[in-house]
């Protein structure tokens, strides 16, 4: 990390998931689609047991709120469809 | 019916049947659809679901509201084409999803429901270009062997050809996209975008009594369209325009109506289409056409392709036939799917499979298979 690194804003969510399969599931999907300003904003995603965390380094706040909003859609998105598939997919057939 | 009128293709037929999923949401229609190949070399479509964010009229669809809309229907749409189908999650071969090009936010928000699904249930996941989607499903519904394809839509106009394991492309549109073109003069006149905008160009455009001159801008096998879509625009200006259809009394009247204005977009637009990939026929030798994308919808496009094709304005070059690769507008999501391979369209009752043949000169004949 940069000494200006250092001053940036940080932001870490940390998102419980049922199991540590789906929390591990979730980073997988997230983590491929890159940041869109990656000089600007630095993301990290890691799996703590069965909780997702992501840590956000960002220039500006603005930043930090549109990262966080957009990463948190995203979970959601993942989230519901776990939701919706998931007992389905851990049914053995 | 589709697979009847097919050669035999150069790839080895499955050695039992593969089940795959499509997702789609490159644009504004959402799509879920699920195909089936058999080892005897057929393909059937189990399920094509879609639902279409619709903006109020005036307004286009932006990346961030039709990203909402797909993350709040993507499940809908997923089980619903499974439940159609009658397949588990468990069946499926493989899952495929667009993987462009497209608008970003969309197609991000479908791709990570694809990607969530396929580590879920630990199938293969397959991207899919979207125009190659599109060519593919054009050419497995139409059993066309090895067409010219005039890919039309909102956010393309290309002829391409395939050779040498590659869709080459042979012309295209120099600024904006026919559908854009269309779209954007709806817009203009504050057409509804239910069920799509050029839809209802489409039923404008049969009112329209005069035809007025607008640039006509081919360029080799390449098209312009933005100078087409200002000059139609400037029309809006004229001291002739009228707001409203024309009455009887003003049957002969010197005004322009809105009906005008989409009559003489459409065939001015469409003329120029049909010139291109005349060319692009001619200089492959190709005797075959496949209209794909949103605007092939278009019953006006498609009547000027079969009479090119036909070889209506060059007798000696007769091509053999035009395949129409086209979808009534039952509903109002069905203006063309636009899923990818592994997806595609409703079965048989919505899909006409239509071999045009005109006599030359005269008076066409539709046969429909």
């Amino acid at each position: 990390m940069t000494d200006i690194e250092l001053q940036w804003h940080t932001i870490t969510v940390r998102v419980p998931f049922a199991s540590a399969r789906h929390a591990s599931i979730a980073k997988q999907v997230i983590e491929v689609d890159k940041e869109l300003q990656p000089e600007v904003v630095k993301r990290v995603l890691e799996v703590e047991g069965d909780v997702l965390v992501a840590t956000f380094k960002t220039l500006t706040v603005r930043l930090a709120r549109l990262v966080v909003n957009a990463y948190l859609e995203n979970v959601d998105l993942v989230v519901r469809t776990i939701g919706e598939f998931g007992e389905d997919a851990d049914r053995v057939l | 019916m589709p697979g009847r009128v097919r050669k035999r293709s150069p790839l080895k037929t499955p050695e039992r049947p593969y089940i795959a999923l499509g997702l789609e949401g490159s644009a504004n229609k959402l799509g879920a659809g699920i195909i089936k190949h058999s080892p005897d070399g057929s393909t059937t479509v189990l399920s094509n679901v879609r639902h279409t964010y619709i903006t109020p009229p005036g307004e286009g669809f932006l990346p961030r509201d039709t990203a909402k809309h797909h993350r709040d229907w993507v499940l809908t749409v997923i089980n619903d084409a499974l439940g159609k189908a009658a397949v588990s999650m468990h069946d499926l071969d493989c899952i495929c999803f667009t993987r462009g090009p497209g608008m970003g936010a969309p197609l991000t928000s479908v791709a990570l429901v694809a990607r969530t699904l396929s580590l879920l249930y630990n199938k293969p996941l397959v991207g899919v270009n979207h125009c190659v989607g599109h060519i593919e499903m054009g050419r497995q519904i139409t059993g066309a062997q090895n067409p010219v394809v005039l890919y039309v839509s909102g956010g393309n106009t290309q002829v391409i050809a395939y050779s040498q394991q590659c869709y080459r492309i042979f012309g295209e549109t120099l600024d904006i996209a026919v559908g854009n073109c269309l779209d954007r003069f709806a817009r203009v006149i504050n057409l509804s975008n239910d069920p799509s905008p050029g839809y209802n160009i489409e039923q404008e455009a049969k009112k329209g009594r005069r035809l007025l001159p607008l640039p006509y801008t081919t360029k080799g096998m390449d098209i312009s369209l933005s100078g087409i879509l200002t000059s139609t625009e400037a029309y809006t200006n004229d001291k002739r325009f009228r707001g409203r259809e024309r009455t009887a009394e003003e049957a002969n009247a010197d005004i322009i109506t809105p009906q005008d204005l989409c009559f003489s977009l459409q065939e001015t637009v469409f003329a120029m289409l049909v010139e291109i990939t005349e060319r692009a026929m001619a200089h492959i030798g190709s005797k075959e056409v496949l209209i794909v994308g949103g605007v092939g919808c278009n019953e006006r496009l498609q009547e000027m392709m079969g009479i090119m094709a036909a070889g209506a304005r060059r007798p000696s070059l007769c091509y053999r036939r035009t395949f129409l690769h086209r979808q009534w507008y039952h509903d109002s999501t069905s203006w063309f799917t636009k899923l990818p391979y592994g997806s595609g369209n409703p079965i048989n009752e919505e899909f006409v499979h239509a071999e045009i043949k005109y006599t030359y000169p005269g008076e066409p004949e539709t046969r429909v298979i």
